[in-house]
C-alpha cells in the first residue's frame, strides 16, 4: 500500500493528509462500532484531517469520532466548527466547550464558523460581540491553534467574509466539477484564498451526497481527482461505511494530479448540468441547511429533511436545535 | 408592415375598451404619461386625487398603448379559491370595481386556473386585459405553441392580451430560452398570427437572471418581478431591473408584494396595506395580487381605492425598517429556497418534486 499524500497547513509547520474524513457522515453510521472502526482504519490509511461540528446529528459525530480518537488524538490535526449563525460570541464560547468535551481532547487544532451561508453572517460575524471576537479569544487562550470558516452557498458570501479582513488560517468550500462552472468556488474563491495564502480545504468532491455518481455521471476516481487535483489542502468527504473509506483510500493513496486538459474535459462534461445547479442544491435550495442555521435566521424546517429527522429523534433534546443557556 | 395594421387594429380595440370602460379622466392621464416615458421618466404612480375617486386607478402597460390597473387579480390563487363559483364571484367583482389585469399560467393547479378564469370573463372577455403564462421550462417552440393552444382553449378566447415566459428562475433558463428552435422563438410567432398581443416573461429567483433576459434585447413588452419593501434592499429587483425595465419602455409587473404568502404580514414586520401601497408607488404598470376569496379582494379593493403614493421618505422609512429582516432573505423565500419553484420546471431541470425538496 503506497502512503496518502501530505500537504503543508498553516504557519507552524502542519502537515495534513490530502484526504480528509468528514463529520457529519460519521454520526450516520450504522453504529458507534462501526464509526470508532471507521476512525480507526482511517488513522491507519493515513488520514490526518479530521472535520467535525457541533451541530452535526446533535452531537453524534463529535462523540463517536472523540472515542474514535482516544489514544489517537495526537497522531491527528482535528478541525471542529461552531454554530452560531450569526449569534453571539458567548454562544459561540460555549459550543467550545461542549465540543471539546464530546471530542474528548483540551485543544482543537482548527476551529471553524459553520454554514456562513446567508447573505448578512459576514455582518453578523464580525459586528461587536459577534463570534470573531470568540475566535480569537479561543486562539489566544490556546484552546484552537487555527481560525476559519465553512459554507457551501455562494462565492459572494465567502468574499464578503474575507472583506471582513478577520485573520483566517483556513477557508472551507465545495469543490468539484459541477461547481466549476456554476457560481464557481473553484474561479471565484480558490484564487484570491492562495493569494492570501489562508489554507483551502476542499468538501463536497461528490457533490454532498454522491448523485453524479448513483446518476453514472462520474466515477468516484473520476470525482475525487479532480477535487483533489486543485490547489487545495485537503479535500473533506464523508464516509459513513468502511467500503466507502476503502474505496476513498484506494484512489487517494494511488493519486495522480490530473492534466490540466484532463480536468478542462471533465468540466466541458458537467457543464451542461451544472448550469441549472440540480447536482448542487447545497447552493440553490436549504437542503444542506441545518434546523441550527435555519432557525438562527428565521426560516422553516422541514420535517422530512434528514438533518431535521436527525435533531427530533436524538434523545436528550426537546425539539430546539438551541443550546440551554446560562444566563 | 403587416405587424403596423396589427398595431392599428389593437389600438382601435383599446379605444373601444375605452369607451366601454368610461373612465372620465384617464386619457388626459395616458397622454401626459406617455410622454414622459419617451423622456426616459418612469412611469409615476397615478394619484387618488387624478383619478376618479373610489376608483381603481389605470396605467399605461409600457409602450403597448393600453392601460391597465393598478391592482391586477392573480391566477394561481384563482385555482386555490374554494370553487368555480368563487372564483366566478372575485372576477366579476373585481371587474365591477375596475380592475381588468388578470394573471395565470398553464401550469397553475393543472390548468384549473385557466379553465375557472375563462369560465369566469364569459361574456366579459373583452373587458378584461388578459395575461397566462408559458410554461416549457427550457423545452422549445413547439411545446410553447401547444400550450397557447391549450391556454386559449381554457380560457374560452381567440387571443390573449399579453403572453409570458413563466418562471425563468434557472440560471441557464435565458440560454434555452433564446437557444435556436427555443420558446423565444414561440413568442414572435404567436405574436406574428395575432393570437398574443404583448409578449414578456417572469420569475421570482434573482435579478441576474432577469438582467441576462434583458441582455439579448428581445422586444418584451412586459417584464414580471417581486416587488415589495424587502426586495427593496436584498437581491434587488427594484433597483436592478426595475430601472432598466423603465429605460426601455417595457411595461414592469409586480408582484409578491407581500412575501408570496403574505410572509411579511403573518411575522408581523409590515400591514397588508403597506406592503401593497409600497409596491403600488413604484413605477409599474400594475401590482399583482393572488386573491382566492371575496374577503381578501375587497381587503386590496379598500386599499386601492384610496391609493395615494407614498412620498419618497415614506417608502425610505418602510425600507429601512424591514432592512435588518430583509438581509438573510428570511420572508422571500422565492429567492432564497425552492419552495416557491413549480414541480415542472423542477422536472424538466433535474430537480426532486417540491414534497421531496420543500424548500
Amino acid at each position: 500500500m503506497s502512503s496518502l499524500l501530505v500537504r503543508n497547513f498553516g504557519t507552524h509547520g502542519d502537515k495534513v493528509s490530502a484526504l480528509g474524513l468528514g463529520g457529519h457522515h460519521l454520526g450516520d453510521a450504522e453504529n458507534e462500532q462501526t464509526a470508532i472502526q471507521i476512525v480507526h482504519e482511517a488513522v491507519d490509511g493515513g488520514i490526518t484531517f479530521f472535520d467535525n461540528c457541533w451541530e452535526y446529528n446533535r452531537g453524534k459525530s463529535e462523540n463517536w469520532m472523540g472515542k474514535g480518537l482516544k489514544g489517537r488524538r495526537d497522531r491527528v490535526f482535528l478541525m471542529t466548527k461552531v454554530c452560531t449563525h450569526g449569534r453571539d460570541a458567548s454562544l459561540a464560547t460555549q459550543m467550545l466547550e461542549e465540543s471539546l468535551r464530546r471530542l474528548q481532547t483540551d485543544h482543537l487544532d482548527l476551529w471553524q464558523i459553520h454554514g456562513v451561508c446567508f447573505d448578512n453572517d459576514p455582518e453578523l460575524f464580525i459586528r461587536p460581540n459577534g463570534a470573531a471576537e470568540a475566535l480569537d479569544r479561543a486562539k489566544q487562550q490556546g484552546k484552537v491553534r487555527y481560525v476559519g470558516f465553512t459554507g457551501h452557498k455562494d462565492p459572494t458570501i465567502h468574499l464578503k467574509m474575507l472583506a471582513t479582513g478577520f485573520p483566517f488560517d483556513a477557508v472551507q468550500m465545495p469543490l468539484n466539477a459541477f461547481d466549476a462552472t456554476f457560481h464557481s468556488f473553484e474561479t471565484q474563491v480558490l484564487p484570491e484564498l492562495n493569494r492570501r495564502g489562508i489554507g483551502a480545504l476542499g468538501m463536497k468532491p461528490f457533490s454532498g451526497r454522491g448523485d453524479p455518481l448513483k446518476n453514472g455521471l462520474l466515477t468516484p476516481d473520476e470525482a475525487l481527482r479532480y477535487a483533489m487535483s486543485l490547489p487545495v489542502v485537503t479535500t473533506i468527504t464523508g464516509m459513513d461505511k468502511l467500503d466507502v473509506l476503502h474505496q476513498n483510500l484506494q484512489i487517494a493513496q494511488d493519486f495522480q494530479p490530473m492534466t490540466l486538459e484532463e480536468m478542462e474535459a471533465l468540466r466541458q462534461r458537467c457543464r451542461p448540468v451544472a448550469a441549472d445547479g440540480r447536482f448542487e442544491h447545497y447552493k440553490v435550495s436549504l437542503q444542506f441547511d441545518n434546523p441550527e442555521a435555519r432557525m438562527a435566521h428565521g426560516f422553516p424546517l422541514d420535517a422530512q429533511q434528514r438533518e431535521v429527522k436527525e435533531m427530533l429523534k436524538e434523545g436528550e433534546n426537546t425539539g430546539s436545535p438551541f443550546p440551554e443557556m446560562k444566563s | 408592415m403587416s405587424q403596423g395594421s396589427l398595431q392599428d387594429s389593437w389600438n382601435m380595440n383599446r379605444r373601444e375598451f375605452m369607451k366601454g370602460a368610461a373612465i372620465a379622466t384617464a386619457g388626459a392621464l395616458i397622454g401626459s404619461e406617455n410622454k414622459a416615458q419617451a423622456s426616459d421618466q418612469p412611469v409615476r404612480p397615478t394619484s387618488a386625487s387624478q383619478a376618479e375617486v373610489g376608483r381603481v386607478p389605470q396605467k399605461p402597460l409600457g409602450k403597448t398603448g393600453i392601460n391597465v390597473s393598478a391592482l391586477g387579480v392573480g391566477g394561481y390563487h384563482l385555482g386555490t379559491a374554494k370553487s368555480q363559483q368563487e372564483a366566478t364571484e372575485i372576477v366579476a367583482r373585481a371587474l365591477d370595481a375596475g380592475v381588468n389585469f388578470f394573471d395565470n399560467a398553464w401550469e397553475y393547479h393543472e390548468g384549473e386556473s385557466e379553465t375557472r378564469l375563462g369560465n369566469a370573463l364569459q361574456g366579459k372577455r373583452d373587458q378584461a386585459i388578459l395575461m397566462t403564462k408559458v410554461c416549457t421550462h427550457g423545452r422549445g417552440k413547439e411545446v410553447g405553441l401547444r400550450m397557447l393552444e391549450e391556454s386559449l382553449h381554457r380560457l374560452k378566447t381567440d387571443h390573449l392580451d399579453v403572453w409570458q415566459i413563466h418562471e425563468v428562475v434557472y440560471y441557464n433558463d435565458p440560454d434555452l430560452v433564446f437557444t435556436p428552435g427555443g420558446v423565444a422563438e414561440a413568442l414572435l410567432l404567436a405574436k406574428q398570427q395575432g393570437k398574443v398581443r404583448f409578449i414578456g416573461f417572469t420569475g421570482h429567483k434573482d435579478p441576474a437572471i432577469h438582467l441576462r433576459m434583458l441582455a439579448h434585447d428581445f422586444p418584451f413588452d412586459t417584464v414580471q418581478m417581486p416587488l415589495n419593501c424587502f426586495d427593496a434592499t436584498f437581491r434587488s429587483f427594484e433597483t436592478q431591473v426595475l430601472p432598466e425595465v423603465n429605460r426601455h419602455g417595457i411595461a414592469a409587473l409586480g408582484m409578491k408584494s407581500l412575501g408570496g404568502s403574505g410572509e411579511m404580514v403573518t411575522s408581523g414586520m409590515i400591514t397588508p396595506e403597506e406592503g401593497v401601497r409600497y409596491a403600488m408607488s413604484l413605477p409599474v404598470a400594475t401590482t399583482i395580487s393572488g386573491m382566492d376569496s371575496l374577503t381578501v379582494l375587497e381587503q386590496n379593493l379598500e386599499i386601492v381605492r384610496k391609493f395615494k403614493p407614498m412620498e419618497a421618505a415614506e417608502m425610505d422609512a418602510l425600507r429601512e425598517r424591514c432592512r435588518t429582516f430583509a438581509a438573510d432573505g428570511r420572508y422571500e423565500r422565492f429567492k432564497t429556497t425552492k419552495f416557491y419553484d413549480g414541480d415542472l420546471g423542477r422536472q424538466q431541470h433535474g430537480y426532486p418534486t417540491a414534497k421531496e425538496l420543500p424548500f
